[in-house]
């Protein structure tokens, strides 16, 4: 099943596109990694107000990195995906790349818990042991989002 | 003055054929694991270089000069990061990263980068209101805008080495 999709994947006009001219990977490569520091910068400042490396109340500018880091996500994974279908073969079966896509996950369910559970904490002093543990479980997963991104080369069949 | 890059490129020779060299081409705790902690120190440092610009052109209002402050602390250690990560890099193919223009606009670009983050680091620490928010300073503004788009360009450019350089083939 899923190997005749990734066969799909791997034959289908995008895969094609994506191939088509020696200067898409490496736009798009360029462009991932400026959405990726995009996106690392927005979240360091979150995370570091969690941890309490400064505790001003910075509520607009949580809301506004927020958005911001959205929206570096959403570049992020349009370009990933392109990236998958114009190479099926480096990712699929890729130790690194099921890693990259584990930490992913957990890191949107760790900005989850910071959405039901502190809220409102940035709007105040206040540093819990909670809020430290969302601010250094993101930034390890980040950080390991990144280094597995560059381990997907060395790690390809 | 000829002398002294002969001797310089003689040194280059030597360490990208040394047994650090050799170890960086077949360990994975070598060129892999470094180009990925250069790529982590790359996100940190550009990225919060980045958060300091939207702040200084208003787009953060409640950022204080405090933490603004402890952000460009945090980008100085992303990019020591990138230093050593980088210099490594370097020693394992000293002579042929040289020859590479890509990589030498790339150098160029981080040094505007960190030169110009330096002084807004600087400036940051001299504008302090008795509010503890930040004065406007137009000079730190346009300053730490350029910075933030050579960080970029510097990553870009560090992106394309593999592709305009014979580097990695």
């Amino acid at each position: 099943m899923s190997e005749k999709l990734f066969q799909w994947i791997a034959n289908s006009p995008l895969a094609d596109w994506v191939v088509s001219s020696p200067y898409i990977w490496p736009t798009l490569e360029s462009i991932h990694f400026v959405s990726l520091c995009v996106l690392m910068g927005s979240l360091l400042v979150v995370d570091l107000r969690l941890i309490g490396v400064f505790r001003e109340p910075i509520a607009r500018t949580v809301a506004f990195l927020i958005r911001l880091s959205l929206l570096a996500f959403a570049v992020n994974l349009s370009t990933g995906v392109l990236f998958f279908f114009g190479y099926t073969a480096k990712y699929v079966n890729n130790p690194a790349f099921e890693i990259k896509l584990t930490l992913i996950a957990i890191a949107g369910l760790n900005a989850l818990y910071y959405r039901w559970r502190l809220p409102n904490l940035v709007n105040t002093r206040e540093v819990t042991r909670s809020s430290i543990a969302v601010g250094c479980i993101s930034l390890a997963l980040w950080s390991g989002v990144i280094v597995c991104g560059r381990m997907i080369t060395f790690y390809a069949r | 003055m000829t002398l002294g890059l002969g001797r310089t490129l003689n040194l280059l020779e030597y360490l990208a054929n040394s047994q650090f060299s050799y170890w960086m081409s077949v360990s994975m705790a070598g060129f892999p694991t470094l180009i990925a902690l250069h790529s982590v120190g790359m996100g940190a440092a550009v990225g919060l270089s980045m958060a300091v610009t939207l702040k200084l052109y208003g787009a953060l209002p409640d950022l204080g000069r405090y933490p603004v402050q402890r952000l460009l602390d945090v980008a100085t250690w992303g990019f020591t990061l990138n230093l050593v990560t980088g210099l490594m890099l370097f020693i394992d193919r000293g002579p042929e990263y040289l020859a590479s223009g890509i990589f030498l606009l790339k150098m160029l670009l981080v040094f505007i980068g960190a030169a110009l983050t330096l002084v807004v680091r600087q400036r940051v620490r001299a504008l302090a209101s008795p509010s503890g928010t930040l004065v406007d300073d137009g000079v730190a503004r346009v300053m730490s805008l350029v910075a933030t788009i050579a960080w970029f360009g510097a990553v870009v450019t560090g992106r394309l080495i593999a592709y305009l350089s014979d580097l990695y083939r």
